[in-house]
């Protein structure tokens, strides 16, 4: 554990609003991949983030007045009529007025230098579905439905419409039977999650979500497989895997042998 | 530009953006009147200074900017300087909140209720500066030099005003958590 002198504070907000270049989000990844204090605050961190921007959404009740954009008019319109009627030629303004008017430029200009395009939001996905695996290794993770059944799974999650077609893994052949799953989150997109019962303490979780696993932090390894990349990450005892299938971004996250989970990932992913 | 022509191109603009601004308002003041007046008075004062503004950027960031100037002034004329919290005693709350041993039950949990109520709730025990900043960045969207010019502060305020924001909502949404003393299910 490093001492929290050392815990890089300032980066994980970088992190979570996207403000991180390659060289700051390489040092970034070091650290959380030594530090579980600052993964755990950075997870929490995005949560907030998250939960901020869903909880300030505008309400259909709010108090906004109907006629908001008509006194804002009228109020506008007074405004040019005393323009109109205060007119002068440009002789007569003091210079004072003029020197407000260029600092005040000067500052639009400022601020029209520092106004750069905003980088988008850096993911972290693989921490958050290595932390998702945890809890339901846990038994503390919630699910919509808890089923056995892949079909029952797969008519639940279409009912929730996440604006996908969603395919429910079956690992029944390689002794993971699905004990439920329903809609999840990963990185602030909505997921489809499933969750699996191995023999012993294996345990095997697995989400699909819109999304790009080439946004994704560089991983500990790149496997490919029947022509599909695979980034494999690890977070101590769990292994992450992640593939591309069209617009949908898969993860599979598993206990045990890193490169068992590894082949459970060969043996579901499938060539968009 | 003719004067009816600045006009529209003012309207096509700024209009866009007016429920934004007096949403932002409303939740500063919690008066609909005050709040209608601060968007209007922020309208004028872009009206007039339109001529400055440069097209192809964030007119959003430019009309905030405004409207954060005006509020601020009346922030300081109602409760003089911005409040702050003892940084120490954050950090000791936002680490025990933290290394808690059901912290990801808690955030499960969190997940599973409808925590928007508690979560507006905490946004309005903020310290104005931070809620500030945390409303710029994480509900505007804008970034952190944009949220800087709105709220007068170099760009490392801003961060340090969001990175203790959000450390404080952490720590009063993980106490709303406990209090509900409900666990979450377990698959069977």
């Amino acid at each position: 554990m490093n001492a929290p002198e050392q815990h890089p504070v300032e980066a994980l907000h970088d992190a979570i609003d996207g403000r991180l270049d390659e060289a700051g989000q390489a040092r970034l990844d070091a650290h959380l991949a030594v530090c579980d204090a600052c993964r755990r605050e950075l997870m929490v961190l995005q949560r907030v983030k998250a939960q901020v921007a869903a909880a300030m959404q505008p309400e259909e009740d709010d108090e906004m007045p109907a006629d908001l954009e008509a006194r804002l008019r009228r109020s506008l319109d007074a405004e040019d009529q005393r323009q109109t009627a205060t007119a002068r030629p440009v002789a007569s303004r003091s210079p004072w007025r003029w020197a407000g008017w260029a600092a005040a430029a000067a500052a639009m200009l400022a601020l029209t230098i520092v106004w750069s395009e905003r980088r988008p939001p850096v993911v972290v996905a693989p921490l958050e579905v290595a932390a998702d695996f945890r809890q339901y290794a846990a038994g503390t993770l919630p699910v919509d439905l808890v089923t056995t059944e892949v079909a029952a799974l797969e008519r639940q999650l279409f009912s929730a419409d996440l604006g996908f077609d969603v395919r429910v893994f079956d690992f029944g052949m390689m002794d993971f039977q699905l004990s439920g799953g329903g809609v999840h989150q990963v990185s602030g997109q909505r997921s489809a999650l499933f969750a699996y019962r191995g023999p012993d303490t294996l345990r095997l979780l697995c989400q699909m979500y819109e999304g790009q696993v080439a946004a994704l932090p560089p991983p500990a390894e790149r496997r490919t497989n029947d022509g599909i990349e695979f980034l494999v990450y690890r977070d101590g005892d769990v292994t992450v895997v992640f593939w591309q299938e069209g617009e949908i971004a898969c993860a599979l996250a598993a206990n045990g042998d890193p490169e068992a989970a590894v082949r459970l990932a060969f043996a579901k992913a499938v060539k968009v | 530009m003719s004067l009816t022509d600045r006009r529209a191109a003012f309207e096509r603009l700024a209009m866009p953006h007016a429920r934004t601004l007096y949403r932002a308002a409303f939740r500063s003041t919690g008066r609909a009147e005050d709040a209608h007046d601060i968007v209007q008075e922020t309208f004028l004062r872009a009206y007039r200074t339109f001529d400055n503004f440069q097209p192809g950027t964030n007119e959003k960031a430019w009309l905030f900017t405004i409207l954060y100037s005006i509020m601020s002034n009346r922030w300081r004329a109602d409760r003089g300087a911005p409040d702050e919290v003892a940084v120490d005693d954050l950090d000791r709350r936002f680490a025990e909140a933290l290394d808690a041993p059901d912290v990801n039950a808690e955030q499960a949990l969190l997940r599973r209720v409808d925590a928007a109520p508690e979560v507006r709730r905490a946004l309005e025990a903020l310290p104005e500066s931070y809620r500030s900043a945390i409303l710029l960045v994480d509900v505007e969207d804008l970034t952190y030099e944009e949220a800087s010019a709105a709220l007068d502060c170099p760009v490392g305020t801003v961060r340090s005003r969001l990175a203790r924001g959000r450390r404080l909502l952490f720590t009063a949404l993980s106490d709303y958590a406990r209090s509900l003393r409900l666990l979450p299910s377990e698959p069977s």
